[in-house]
């Protein structure tokens, strides 16, 4: 079991580093600018000059402490959106490129079931995943210390553990595009744009009629203003998108099972 | 129990019918040629028996194993090797961790005999591989975990002459070991240095089985001639000639006397056409066996209308049809 998950993990790693280091400097470029910006900048009056829906895109709530400015700054814009987006791409290719490349008949053809290469392909995302949430919290941690706005050390681990079942729900839309989707690049175009209108649909209709569209967006379940700003983490929601992770991985299973390989 | 059973395996793509009706048995211990022009459906059977697309209808196993019932064909697939007609390995791995992959997933028996026979370079990335070390690289992943058959589409395709050579002694020597080989190619010769029975296939539809010297004796001898002075076609109208050329090309009138240089396909009894060549001083004569492309086109330049009757109005596998649809390399 897991050989294949072993094999694209291992694949996965160097991706892995990089994403940590690069998220690591957004990180630290954020905390670096954070004391001048607060002491040269009347934030209410900047937060009062954006327009609402931009607010609401960007998740931000204020800008008056550096939970607030971290949550909106680095965590929605790095984590929810870049990351999010990220792993929907990555994970698009995971099943599509090899069908599309002819790579899935010399594969299929060892005593491996459809289901499993679906499952373990998936768990090799951990390494992106994981490795994305490796550095980035040191980096948060300490360098906060550092400008003299320490934050809690539960709170900085918990806004990173908290978008791990995040970052696998969009993993998941991108499995499911690409069990759908036999072109790699079709179905990491629909990941993208399916990633990205759940996003919007989540921060856009949030506070209108149309809320409950917001309800199937991973988007609804992971607020690091709330962990950041009120220290209240969102177990539930953690526990919806873990579901809703399971759920897709499902449908992709079933479907790739019952689909000819073209 | 035969290694592989096809009961009346139907694939149909709607506009294209890839397969239809195909029915026959490949035997434990031979080696089986599966012949066809590109696009003919040899590549649909193939895939289908592996489970990589389901049958319209009928029914196939694998070593005793229905292909339908996936837990069942993963059973058949721990004992069962294939290379497909291009394979393809992650560009981004070197050969020696395709082969670890490998390994860890079907085991290993003997990749080190296979790694010097085949040589692929194993410590290069895939992506600087030619198709021949990609096609080296595929038999050692298909031998390596010792297999009882083999199923290996187009085999030799991208290898030098030296290697097709290797790789033909090398499953004769598989096949003294008891290994079953069913393999499909549109190359004749390979065919006949090869294999002990042959199913041919055409239009998506089983045209023959049979022994391969019963192919080639059906097949005839290719005569060529050159006379000194030119003799009347007529004289040359006898039994079992087929595709009569004259140097002045074909086609120029009965009757008339066409030049000095002759050839054509003789099924008929040798003796007949000796008797008759008699009265005329030949300065030639080369009585040699047919290629294995005539006996194809024999194959399929006969009954070129009864596939269409057949399909209705649909359109048979191997016609311009094939290639707007699916597979996209022509071969369905």
């Amino acid at each position: 079991m897991f050989e294949l998950t072993r094999y694209d993990g291992r694949h996965r790693v160097r991706g892995g580093i990089y994403l940590s280091i690069g998220l690591s400097l957004l990180a630290a470029m954020v905390i670096w600018v954070y004391p001048s910006f607060e002491a040269e900048v009347d934030l209410d009056q900047l937060l009062a000059a954006y327009p609402e829906p931009v607010l609401q895109v960007m998740g931000v709530q204020t800008m008056a402490s550096l939970g607030g400015f971290l949550s909106f700054e680095l965590y929605t814009f790095g984590w929810i959106i870049l990351l999010g987006l990220y792993l929907a791409y990555a994970t698009a290719g995971a099943i599509a490129d090899d069908v599309d490349r002819g790579r899935m008949d010399v594969l299929l053809s060892m005593p491996i079931s459809r289901s499993r290469v679906v499952a373990e392909r998936f768990a090799a995302m951990t390494v992106p995943i994981v490795g994305a949430n490796v550095l980035p919290p040191i980096v948060v941690y300490v360098g906060a210390r550092l400008i003299d706005h320490p934050l809690a050390a539960a709170d900085v681990l918990a806004v990173h553990l908290l978008s791990i079942p995040y970052l696998f729900a969009c993993a998941g839309i991108g499995l499911l595009a690409s069990v759908v989707f036999d072109r790699a690049a079709i179905a990491q175009r629909v990941a993208l744009g399916v990633t990205f209108a759940l996003f919007l649909s989540e921060s856009l209709l949030s506070g209108t009629d149309a809320e409950a569209v917001g309800a199937i967006a991973p988007m609804r379940y992971y607020d690091p203003n709330a962990v950041l700003l009120e220290g209240t983490y969102d177990l539930a929601g953690a526990g919806v998108l873990v579901a809703m992770t399971l759920g897709l991985l499902i449908a992709a299973q079933l479907w790739f099972s019952r689909s000819d390989i073209p | 129990m035969a290694a592989i059973e096809l009961e009346g395996l139907t694939k149909d793509y709607g506009e294209v019918l890839a397969n239809d009706g195909v029915t026959f048995d490949v035997e434990r211990g031979e080696i089986f040629g599966y012949l066809g022009p590109n696009g003919a459906g040899k590549t649909t059977t193939i895939r289908t028996l592996l489970g990589f697309i389901s049958p319209t209808a009928g029914s196939a196993q694998l070593l005793g194993r229905d292909i339908t019932d996936e837990g069942d064909l993963l059973e058949a697939k721990r004992r069962l090797g294939y290379l497909p007609d291009s394979p393809a390995f992650d560009e981004t791995a070197t050969g020696r961790e395709i082969l670890d992959l490998h390994a860890s997933i079907k085991g290993d028996e003997r990749s080190g005999e296979l790694l010097e026979l085949f040589q692929p370079p194993l410590d290069r990335l895939v992506r600087e591989y030619s198709r021949g070390n990609v096609q080296k690289l595929g038999l050692v992943t298909t031998f390596m975990h010792d297999p009882d058959l083999v199923i290996l589409d187009e085999p030799t395709s991208g290898l030098d002459p030296l290697l097709q050579q290797r790789f033909a002694k090398f499953i004769r020597a598989e096949r003294e070991r008891g290994l079953t080989v069913f393999f499909s190619s549109h190359i004749l010769s390979e065919v006949r240095k090869l294999c002990d029975r042959v199913g041919v296939i055409r239009n998506g539809r089983l045209v023959t089985v049979e022994p391969v010297e019963s192919l080639l004796d059906r097949s005839g001898k290719f005569v060529r001639l050159h006379a000194a002075e030119s003799i009347p076609t007529r004289a040359l109208e006898i039994d079992g000639v087929h595709g009569l050329e004259s140097e002045r090309g074909a086609g120029s009138s009965a009757g008339s006397s066409d030049g000095t240089e002759y050839a054509f396909t003789f099924t008929g009894d040798i003796n007949t056409l000796l008797e008759r060549l008699r009265e005329y001083r030949l300065l030639d004569c080369t009585i040699e066996e047919a290629p294995l492309e005539e006996v194809f086109m024999r194959f399929y330049g006969d009954e070129e209308t009864d596939a269409g009757s057949a399909a209705g109005d649909r359109v048979p596998a191997g016609t311009g049809a094939a290639d707007d649809g699916v597979g996209g390399d022509g071969d369905v």
